[in-house]
């Protein structure tokens, strides 16, 4: 729900304002990041592949002017009540959002490693899994964006499904793995690749708790509906 | 009516409240200034009154002593329970009432008198006590409000040659040495500087294992650091009441969201 | 409507503004100039007055004049009875005085509260402030003089103190009202009646102001001619009695002022400079102690 009153000093206002934009910015750089960085595995797209990584300094560098306009917020307008908490919130989700970004560059660095390139294996898990994590975040940062407590609620429990995936991609993996030793090399950097991923999806899950816990006030259960175990 | 109490606090020291307010309303002649307020006042915690200029929260303050009785034209309805007694109710020994309820004022305003006379004459008017009796209550008293050191050698030097915060914090023990229950804090450091205000709040943090305390405050910081507490008025109706750290990070009415947060509109 | 945004551009660095500036800075001497040529003038008036009582005064002032009372022209009298007569009848004015005018005063201030009897008796005391003091002579002549057939001490006594009275008042009420609000409050918080509040609090932090008040007052009557004439009348004598009539300062002055006897004026003189010795002194001594204590403090 956005604010309908605004404060009465301005400048505390546009304040706030830039952070947002600070965050927004740092979001859509970095879904464009993981975009690429699938596009690379599953496409073999080498341009994709590049692209990637050359926005990570553009992340880095958003993520230390949000750090520092947050402490600035702090020392010099004593935020309370909401403002607090969208505050400090922020602070933690560029913290995410950064590291998103670092999974995608790692993702799309590896994707152009000569072994993947000539590997027979399927990449049907690794495509379903990308799709998914990607509309995760793209409604995490939805969410965000529209201040909706509702929707970071369900980007918080459809987790479960990106962890799922994963683990059976890695059973996957291990059968190829142990079925020939030739796919060994192409099977571990598919499964850093998948790691990665599922990271991502954790990471997008965080800042979908911080969004509710920002918004509300209150926190989602601390025990996350974690899918899939490993026997 | 949408006024909203809410009262989440948790884990309070004992059961029974210091000071209970049911249903008070409070007139200045025609104006109605203070609507139909509940509240409890916790023993030995601090509690905490913010809200905008206007919002009856001084006013409050003062029926809790009968404050009000000084002056024609103004009046109140509703209780107040004090000790088992509904304070507001004619027939009580108004003097009595206010050794038991001490109230600090804005101003710091020491008597024109000495030091040792400041602190003296609040004694003097309920108690008779010997000379050394009175001399160890006295030195009690300013040991407590931390200014034995500073004005030990001169207790018989005027008051008023004190700066501002040893002033205020002199009125502080002229009030605590008629050994009070509750203790009544109207704005008390707004006139003082940065150092003496932290002074007096370390003083409270101490006071509050004693005495039973409400302070009102426009300052939000100072609620925050020193009230285990905090109730909002607005406009004559109390809005919320919530511990310090929820209503400060997670007030439920939107109206107190706005005023915590600065947006008055 | 367009509204000047910008303010007319000032005098560039240092210099200092044009044709207007150098006007103001004109008007400016010309109106400190006219101030101090008042000053002078109201100096150079109290100083002749001053100078003058001190040097024809002074040349009657012996042991005599306290020793003796008041005698024939050429028999060598002083002034000890008017000396006695004055100190007994402003004395007296202001024992009787001071408790009612401070009572009064504290009534108006604490227990008024603005209603029609406050505004009244305010009214009527500040009336009294500046009734001329021939009138106050004339009537305490009627109701005190007459039914009794004589003149005494006791009605010029009451003459005064019917002067000094308002002074009193005045001044009390003033100074109580300004005593803040804040203290009067912090001594009822401690739970003090309020008897206790106005004797306790009130007064003593008024009292620099108060005094003040009562020794102006003083100041005033001791000079007081008019109604001793109708009251008292005076004696040539030396008298102490109340019931009888008594001789006064001021009243001897005019007495001897007027006469033929070169002794008489010379002794007017020399009564003259006591008077105003006296209130000048009463006048200092207020104000140090107002400075001392300070006003409402």
């Amino acid at each position: 729900m956005p604010h309908e009153s605004v404060h009465t000093v301005q400048s505390y206002e546009q304040e706030l304002e830039q952070l947002r934009s600070f965050i927004n910015r740092m979001g859509g750089v970095v879904e464009r990041q993981v975009a690429q960085a699938i596009t690379a595995v599953v496409e073999h797209d080498e341009a994709a592949a590049r692209d990637a990584p050359e926005m990570d300094p553009y992340v880095d560098e958003l993520e230390r002017e949000t750090e520092a306009l947050v402490i600035r917020l702090l020392a010099l307008r004593a935020p309370m009540g909401g403002d607090l908490r969208e505050v400090v919130v922020a602070l933690k989700i560029s913290g995410d959002l950064e590291r998103i970004g670092d999974c995608a560059a790692s993702i799309a660095r590896r994707a152009m490693r000569n072994e993947l390139l000539s590997c027979p294996i399927s990449l049907t898990g690794l495509r379903s899994m990308g799709r998914l994590v990607q509309e995760n975040l793209r409604r995490t940062i939805d969410a965000m964006d529209q201040r909706d407590p509702e929707l970071a609620r369900i980007v918080w429990q459809s987790d479960t499904a990106v962890d799922e995936l994963y683990v059976s991609m890695f059973r996957e993996l291990v059968t190829y793995m142990m079925e020939d030793p030739r796919n060994i090399g192409p099977c571990t950097h598919l499964l850093f690749i998948a790691k990665n991923l599922e990271r991502i999806g954790d990471h997008a899950t965080n800042i979908s708790e911080r969004v509710y816990y920002a918004v509300t006030g209150n926190t989602l259960p601390i025990v996350r509906p974690r899918g899939g175990t490993f026997d | 009516m949408n006024k909203i109490i809410m009262d989440n606090s948790m884990g309070q020291n004992t059961a029974v409240p210091a000071l209970a307010i049911r249903d008070l309303d409070f007139w200045y002649g025609e104006n109605h200034a203070l609507k139909s307020i509940s509240l409890d006042f916790p023993t030995r915690q601090v509690t905490g009154m913010i809200g905008p200029s206007g919002c009856g929260k001084s006013t409050l303050l003062r029926c809790l002593n009968r404050m009000y009785d000084l002056y024609p034209g103004q009046r109140a309805t509703g209780e107040v329970v004090f000790d088992g007694r509904n304070i507001l109710a004619p027939g009580l020994d108004v003097n009595v009432l206010r050794s038991r309820i001490g109230m600090v004022f804005q101003k710091p305003t020491p008597f024109p008198m000495s030091i040792y006379d400041n602190i003296a004459f609040g004694v003097r008017l309920h108690e008779r006590l010997p000379r050394a009796d009175m001399d160890q209550r006295v030195e009690s008293v300013l040991r407590r409000v931390a200014l034995w050191p500073e004005v030990k050698d001169r207790l018989n030097a005027s008051a008023a040659a004190l700066s501002g915060g040893q002033q205020q914090r002199l009125c502080i023990a002229r009030t605590i040495a008629t050994r009070p229950e509750i203790i009544l804090l109207d704005e008390p450091t707004s006139a003082l500087d940065p150092i003496s205000t932290a002074r007096i709040e370390e003083l409270l943090d101490e006071l509050k294992q004693e005495f039973s305390i409400a302070i009102v405050t426009h300052n939000l910081q100072q609620a925050a650091r020193c009230a285990d507490r905090v109730a909002f008025f607005y406009m004559g109706e109390l809005v919320e009441v919530d511990t310090a750290d929820r209503m400060f990070t997670a007030p439920h009415a939107k109206r107190t969201q706005d005023y915590i947060t600065g947006r008055f509109g | 409507m367009s509204v000047q945004k910008t303010l007319p551009e000032a005098g560039r660095g240092w210099q200092r503004g044009g044709a207007q500036a150098m006007r103001r800075r004109l008007v400016e001497r010309l109106v400190s100039m006219l101030c101090n040529i008042a000053t002078v003038i109201v100096l150079f008036v109290l100083f002749s007055i001053l100078w003058t009582l001190v040097t024809r005064g002074a040349a009657g002032l012996s042991l005599n004049t306290f020793l003796h009372s008041t005698g024939a022209p050429g028999s060598g009298g002083g002034l000890a009875n008017a000396i006695a007569g004055s100190c007994e009848q402003t004395g007296l004015a202001a024992l009787i005085g001071t408790p009612v005018g401070m009572m009064t005063g504290i009534y108006l201030s604490e227990f008024g509260q603005d209603g029609r009897v406050v505004q009244l008796v305010r009214f009527v005391s500040d009336m009294l402030l500046s009734v001329p003091s021939i009138l106050v002579g004339l009537f305490i002549y009627l109701i005190v003089v007459e039914p009794a057939g004589h003149f005494s001490g006791m009605a010029g006594t009451l003459s005064l103190a019917v002067l000094f009275i308002p002074i009193v008042v005045r001044t009390t009420e003033d100074m109580l009202r300004l005593v803040p609000r804040a203290m009067r409050e912090a001594a009822y918080a401690l739970g003090a009646p309020g008897w206790r509040v106005i004797l306790g609090v009130c007064l003593r932090a008024a009292r620099g102001g108060i005094m003040t008040g009562i020794l102006l007052a003083l100041a005033r009557i001791s000079g007081e001619t008019a109604p001793l004439l109708f009251t008292s009348l005076g004696n040539l004598n030396w008298s102490t009695s109340l019931g009888a009539p008594m001789a006064s300062l001021p009243v001897t002055i005019y007495q001897y002022a007027g006469s033929a006897y070169d002794d008489w004026v010379q002794m007017a003189w020399t009564g003259a400079l006591l008077i105003t010795v006296a209130v000048l002194a009463t006048n200092i001594l207020a104000r140090w102690w107002l400075t001392r204590n300070g006003s409402a403090q």
